[in-house]
């Protein structure tokens, strides 16, 4: 007796990943443990998570294997055959968990699927026609002829309410009634198999896996509508479907299923293969009838439709693969129970092909009107590596791109048209925040220009014309008047096409506009590709992502080649901050390096931590102004007043210093600095290093005046007054409201106003248990402030710690040095006692749906409990001071933020600019300096009349080669000070680099600034780009 | 073909394939530990396979599961019925398999010599 059946993948996902030696391995074993006579292999169509091939599935167990390679098979075969123990290294895990998944059904992938179309998919053998039987095939076949009239079977159609999957969604069964009112024979049917949307893949599974349904809904709708020839039209670029296509026809026929007098009736009907060349215009019915035909495929006018003139003028059928594989289950079901699945005005299932940045890549099948959230996130898994979801493509090169705020649409075919969008054949290509949306649309069209049969005018000009403008968008060549030319163009290409090709290819381009306008802008404007897919754009992805613009490559190289003191050069053109930003930025370069596909990404800013630190101790500020003052440019005469001194006053400051303006910054408090002296504890950023930089910046000619409060000491009429540009960089220094009773109680704390009393030397009434909420950077210095003040602390945040937005390192650090972490709690009420706070009422939260942005959001739930405590520090979130802001008299945003004009920086006096966290909101010291930066270009362009930025940048030769081999060693980091000394210490928590650590650091850059530069005019490679990244303002 | 010739090769090829879509009245579980194989398990099992299939059971299914906890008792076994009870066999050997099937399996009377433990519903 055979006690269990091994189904192994034989789509072509998993054969390509390996998986017919995996079944020759696994054949082999079973034979050689003696349990071949027990268990059997049989080779299956796709079981659907094509990215986790090849793929197992187990029965009666239901155990799902993946990732199998024939290394696995002996100890698979042992455990799980032989021992009866699931083998788990080849289990999937529960989402977010270490759980393992035993069973295929509590695996999300297919617990939340609905198979109709796919039910024999990855169940039965595709070449055996009785495994097809055994599962009620050609049942309904049968029923058809021996029992219904052709007209019941168009009724039962029609009832069903099932639309042609091939994209269009026209209603099935009236499409079948128009060819019976044609009086003209003979007819045909034919299966439009031609595939060729980049990232669908579902006509190939089911023709694959389970041939025989379509060819038994071909039969039934042949004689519905009176044909007795049919034909498959497929790509020679599916040659295994088309393999088993040939091995079901011959069975089919051989059983005497297709061919004369089906089921002793007098309906005959033959059914022949077409193989297409691989147009991607042949998907078009006119063109595949005259590719059937044996002529070129080139597209017809219609009318007259297929029904009426179609393969050699004779009323002709065309609907795709997936329409012809629900026809039986609508026969043998009945319309009534089709009806019932999905959506009222769209029933039945639909095949979604999953593909792009998306953990389980592959098919799924939901009923229509499922929410796009519910696939991508459910079933689909969500986004791999903890990136955010940015917008996924539905439909191919004729669908349009669905931006993140309406990843609730329902996946039907109206409102997929109302977001511009359409079906299409069911692919959805997901993409994260790594895709540039010019980027996909360029691709897009270049794939329709490529397409384009070239018969008619507007789609063959049209979309070259297109072409020629998106690339001069990522090539940084366009004007904004080509965005208008853009979409004129997308109205005549698509009003004047011939065919459904040229009529729907400007559609990602017309969404991609629609959502993502500001993309288009920045590409345009400030030849910035955010997403850093632009090649033509960018330095290398790690100055891209820098906020600053850092040329990291450059300084990386200059310290390879022992060059310090240009590398300082370099560092401190680029970065005024580069000490305190080498201790405290976020590093979003490290996000994108690319040595993280080898084996860590560069630790970047400790290298330029480093750089600065060493400078800073062997030389004086004077060595060091005498060569940035070679750098200086001749005094402009204007007048330039910043109103505070954090990261990004001190940022504009610098640059508008170096570009010879008279530079005057006004602080409130006693001395410069802001968040980075105020907010920022010692043990993080000492005072003495912002000391060293602040030296430099009033070197290079800024002048500070402080104990001078905006609206308070000074007016922002007089400052306008006074000089020839002001600059407002205020920050964020109000703490958000938590909003829960008892937060006036004595000990509640806002973090800010907490960090800045504890920096100024203040004694704070700190209890013995601190419990700080929030999971950003504030509330971990909050806590280990109070750590180091002796108390003991606990963390309280209402997600998980992966949705934490702190530093991951700081939180490490902060948990070793003692303090506690609390999450998936959400504050209730702060409890109290004669005025005093004795608790913190939280309440459990578990994680719900997935919001736009791919966080999973919190939901309280009932079971509150109580953490004993203190003293409460929120740290929650910080906005701009209200009353500050309203006294300037200027427009702000909802959030109490200063209104800018995006591209200028300007508010609404254009003498007045606005930048850093008082624009933004709270962020980070690099975005703020990024902003300072950016505003400093604008501001000296603006007075002066002409682009000076980039001359501030000397030209620094430096080897220019790539590395040959990627040099080994593991990424350097600086040296923590062990916990014990440093939880009781205010001072550093971690060491600078050692010379030979931030060399070797430096050559395990993979320098991605080398690339194929295009050649100028003179002949001469363009390499002022790759010295001088700079800000692209 | 025509419509019995199809039913007819539908119920054989059902047969197939049935074993993949679950639903079997029995569940007959093998304790396939270590000290399972080593008291003579895998015999039992291919006795017992052989055995079903002679007598053409089609409403059960075998699986093998890791060690039970009753090691003394090895070779184990468990029958379960869907909606009906568990039942546990010990000291199994080829005979009492062939008569656990032609017994248990065949006439649904439960082999009250081989079985310990107490009663229990299968769940």
């Amino acid at each position: 007796m055979i006690r269990s059946h091994i189904l192994v993948c034989a789509g072509a996902g998993c054969i390509s990943s390996g998986g017919h030696a995996m079944r020759d391995a696994l054949r082999g074993e079973l034979k050689k443990r003696g349990l071949d006579e027990e268990i059997k292999i049989v080779e299956t169509g796709c079981i659907g998570p094509c990215d986790l091939g090849p793929v197992l599935l187990v029965h009666p167990d239901g155990t799902f294997y993946q990732r199998v390679t024939a290394l696995d098979v002996p100890a698979l075969v042992e455990e799980h055959f032989l021992k009866g123990r699931p083998y788990k290294k080849l289990l999937p895990a529960e989402p977010g968990t270490a759980n393992l998944v035993t069973t295929a059904r509590d695996f999300d992938f297919f617990a939340k699927q609905h198979k109709i179309v796919l039910e024999n998919c990855g169940l039965i053998d595709p070449e055996n026609i009785e495994e097809y039987i055994g599962r009620d095939g050609y049942a309904a076949l049968g029923k058809v002829l021996t029992s219904m009239t052709p007209e019941q079977v168009i009724a039962e159609i029609k009832a069903s309410g099932l639309r042609g999957r091939g994209g269009a969604g026209f209603p099935t069964g009236l499409k079948w009634e128009l060819m019976t009112k044609v009086p003209t024979a003979p007819k045909y049917v034919i299966c439009n198999a031609d595939e060729g949307d980049p990232g669908a893949f579902m006509n190939r599974a089911v023709l694959e896996g389970d041939p025989h349904r379509v060819i038994e809904g071909m039969t039934i709708g042949a004689y519905a509508m009176g044909a007795n020839r049919g034909f498959i039209y497929i790509r020679a670029e599916y040659p295994l479907a088309i393999k088993r296509l040939q091995i079901a026809l011959e069975q089919a026929a051989k059983y005497g299923l297709l061919g004369k007098k089906l089921f002793g009736t007098t309906f005959d009907f033959d059914l022949e293969i077409r193989i297409g060349a691989g147009a991607f215009v042949c998907g078009e019915e006119t063109a595949l009838m005259r590719s059937v035909e044996g002529r070129r495929g080139q597209p017809q006018p219609r009318p007259p439709f297929p029904a009426q003139r179609g393969l050699w003028g004779n009323p002709t059928n065309i609907n795709n693969v997936e329409t012809w594989a629900c026809i039986r289950l609508i026969i043998l079901h009945g319309a009534k129970w089709f009806a019932s699945i999905g959506s009222p005005k769209y029933p039945g299932t639909k095949v979604f092909a999953l593909a792009g940045k998306i953990k389980n890549t592959g098919l799924a099948e939901v009923p229509l009107g499922t929410p796009l959230r519910d696939v991508i996130f459910d079933i689909g898994g969500g986004i791999p590596n903890g990136n955010l979801f940015k917008a996924v493509q539905t439909g191919g090169p004729s669908g349009g791109v669905i931006p993140a705020e309406h990843l609730d649409v329902s996946l039907e075919y109206e409102s997929l048209q109302k977001l511009g969008s359409i079906m299409g054949s069911g692919g959805l290509v997901v993409m994260d925040e790594d895709a540039c949306m010019v980027d996909v649309a360029q691709f897009f069209m270049e794939f329709c220009c490529d397409e384009s049969c070239g018969k008619c005018a507007p789609c063959r000009v049209g979309t070259r014309q297109m072409l020629n403008i998106l690339e001069r968008i990522t090539n940084g060549h366009a004007e904004l008047a080509d965005l208008k030319k853009l979409e004129e163009l997308s109205i005549v290409v698509k009003d004047a096409s011939l065919c459904g090709l040229g009529q729907t290819a400007p559609n990602p381009v017309l969404t991609t506009l629609r959502y993502f306008r500001k993309e288009y802008e920045e590409h345009i404007r400030e030849h910035r590709c955010a997403a850093g897919a632009c090649q033509n754009l960018f330095l290398s992805p790690c100055e891209n992502s820098c906020p600053l613009h850092m040329n990291i490559p450059g300084f990386l190289q200059l310290l390879k080649e022992d060059r310090l003191d240009d590398a300082f050069e370099l560092v401190i053109l680029d970065n005024p901050l580069p000490a305190s930003t080498g201790r405290v930025c976020q590093h979003p370069c490290e996000n994108r390096c690319r040595r993280k596909t080898v084996d860590s990404a560069i630790n970047m800013r400790e290298v330029h931590r480093y750089i600065a630190d060493t400078i800073f101790e062997k030389t004086t500020a004077e060595k060091i102004l005498k060569r940035l003052s070679k750098r200086k440019m001749a005094a402009t005469g204007k007048r330039i007043g910043i109103v505070g001194s954090g990261p990004a006053g001190l940022s504009a400051a610098f640059y508008l210093a170096l570009l010879g303006h008279g530079v005057t910054v006004y602080e409130s408090a006693e001395e410069p600095g802001g968040m980075l002296r105020y907010a920022l504890p010692d043990y993080r950023l000492p005072t003495e290093t912002l000391e060293c930089e602040l030296a430099l910046i009033r070197g290079v000619g800024v002048k500070f005046v402080c104990n001078t409060a905006l609206g308070r000491d000074i007016t922002l009429e007089k400052l306008a007054n006074d000089n020839d540009a002001v600059y407002l960089a205020i920050g964020t220094w109000e703490e958000q409201d938590l909003g829960v009773p008892g937060g006036e109680l004595k000990g509640v704390y806002p973090a800010l106003d907490f960090l800045n009393r504890v920096s100024h030397g203040e004694k704070i009434e700190l209890g013995k248990k601190v419990a700080v909420i929030g999971g950003g950077n504030a509330a971990i210095d909050s806590a280990r402030t109070a750590l180091r003040l002796g108390a003991d602390v606990t963390i309280v945040y209402r997600r998980s710690r992966e949705d934490m937005p702190a530093i991951v390192q700081e939180t490490e650090e902060a948990l070793e040095e003692g303090a506690k972490l609390v999450v998936l709690a959400a504050p209730v009420q702060v409890l109290g006692e004669s005025g005093r706070v004795t608790g913190l009422e939280v309440a459990k939260t578990i994680l719900g749906k997935y919001d736009s942005r791919g966080r999973r959001t919190p939901i309280t739930t009932n079971e509150n409990y109580i953490i004993p405590c203190d003293t409460i520090i929120e740290a929650i979130g910080e906005k701009v001071k209200g009353a500050v802001a309203q006294k300037l008299g200027l427009p702000l945003n909802k959030s109490g933020t200063i209104k800018v004009d995006p591209w200028t920086l300007q508010t609404s006096n254009p003498k007045v600019y606005a930048g850093g966290d008082a624009v933004t909101g709270a962020a980070n010291v690099t975005t703020a300096m990024g902003f300072g930066k950016k505003a400093a270009a604008i501001i000296d362009r603006q007075l002066v009349g002409v682009d000076r930025f980039r001359q501030l940048w000397p030209r620094l030769q430096y080897g220019n080669t790539v590395p040959q081999h990627t040099a080994d060693g593991s990424r350097n980091v600086g040296k923590l000070v062990p916990n014990d000394v440093r939880r009781s210490s205010w001072g550093e928590v971690s060491h600078t680099l050692s010379a030979w650590e931030a060399k070797t650091e430096a050559m395990r850059c993979l320098r991605c600034d080398l690339k194929a530069h295009p050649v100028d005019e003179n002949g001469a490679h363009s390499h002022q780009h790759s010295q001088q990244p700079a800000v692209k303002a | 073909m025509n419509l019995d010739e199809l039913k007819k090769l539908k119920e054989k090829a059902q047969r197939q394939v049935a074993l993949r879509e679950g639903n079997k009245k029995y569940r007959v579980v093998f304790s396939m530990g270590t000290s399972g194989i080593a008291a003579g398990a895998r015999e039992v099992m291919t006795t017992m396979l052989d055995e079903i299939e002679k007598r053409g059971l089609e409403d059960v299914e075998v699986r093998v599961t890791g060690e039970v906890g009753l090691e003394d008792v090895e070779p184990v076994i468990r029958i379960e019925e869907a909606g009906g009870e568990k039942t546990t066999y010990a000291h199994l050997d080829a005979d009492g398999a062939r008569k656990i099937v032609a017994e248990h399996l065949e006439k649904g009377k439960k082999v009250d010599k081989l079985a310990v433990g107490k009663e229990k519903k299968t769940d």
